[in-house]
């Protein structure tokens, strides 16, 4: 059986801390530890962070839907139900150009190996994040 | 995230405490630029009590200082704690803000 956890929470901004929570619970689970774990949870909340930006335009109405799945490594699926993600369109601004925005796709880009919306789902988005192990993750799973 | 602005003959100090992210960085933005828009400067920022920031508090602060610069304001972090250091100098800000280890430090620039 494939083991995983997920959370749904509402579109509003207030419910990010939850989300970093949850993110470095599960992250030290894997066997992550330290900075990782902070790296983590800084990329995840910027993801979340951007389906209320751009797929719900800000409307706290809404839900989203993080799952964690320990599987080819550390992988995290964001779901919403907004507006669609035009991924030739995403790119972080130039960290040479300094300017308020556009820090959050680099912080993203920078932990995770795998960035990729899902094509197959009609609507809404679905971002599949992976991390693959690296050699200073304990491997706790394998301990259980 | 809370914030305290102290007032010490003159000298402004922004101390922050907890997180700063999408939902705390408006309540930031609208102390940053309230002391901003009176052209404080130097304005100071303490960090110590920061746990975490993302882009958004990030981009709050580039704003005050694009701000700041308009009128030759200096705007001057103290104490910011190794993990958010690690974000500022990712995003290459480490070159941009001015970053103090103390107040005096800060102060004597």
């Amino acid at each position: 059986m494939k083991e995983y956890a997920a959370i749904t929470v509402p579109s509003n901004p207030r419910y990010l801390s939850v989300i970093r929570t949850v993110t470095a619970t599960m992250a030290e689970m894997y066997g992550m530890a330290g900075k990782d774990i902070e790296d983590v949870k800084l990329a995840v909340d910027e993801a979340c962070s951007n389906v209320i930006k751009h797929a719900y335009e800000g409307d706290t109405g809404q839900r989203i839907v993080v799952k964690f799945v320990f599987r080819k490594g550390f992988e995290v699926v964001i779901e919403d139900s907004g507006i669609k993600a035009r991924p030739e369109y995403i790119q972080g601004r130039s960290l040479e150009d300094v300017r308020p925005g556009g820090l959050g796709i680099h912080f993203i880009k920078r932990v995770f190996d795998v960035f990729a919306f899902d094509e197959k789902k009609k609507e809404g988005n679905r971002l599949r994040l992976i991390r693959y192990r690296r050699g200073d993750d304990e491997d706790r799973n394998s301990r259980q | 995230m809370k914030i305290e602005i102290a007032d010490n003959k003159g000298t402004k100090v922004i101390a922050v405490s907890g997180d700063i992210d999408m939902y705390t960085s408006p309540d930031l933005r609208k102390e940053l630029m309230h002391l901003v828009q009176k052209k404080v400067s130097p304005l100071y920022v303490d960090f110590k009590g920061v746990s975490y920031i993302d882009s958004s508090g990030i981009a709050t602060f580039v704003e005050g200082l694009k701000a700041m610069m308009t009128y030759g304001g200096r705007l001057k972090f103290i104490g910011i704690p190794a993990h958010i250091m690690e974000i500022f100098c990712f995003a290459k800000l480490d070159r941009v803000f001015e970053m103090y280890g103390s107040f005096s430090d800060a102060c004597n620039s």
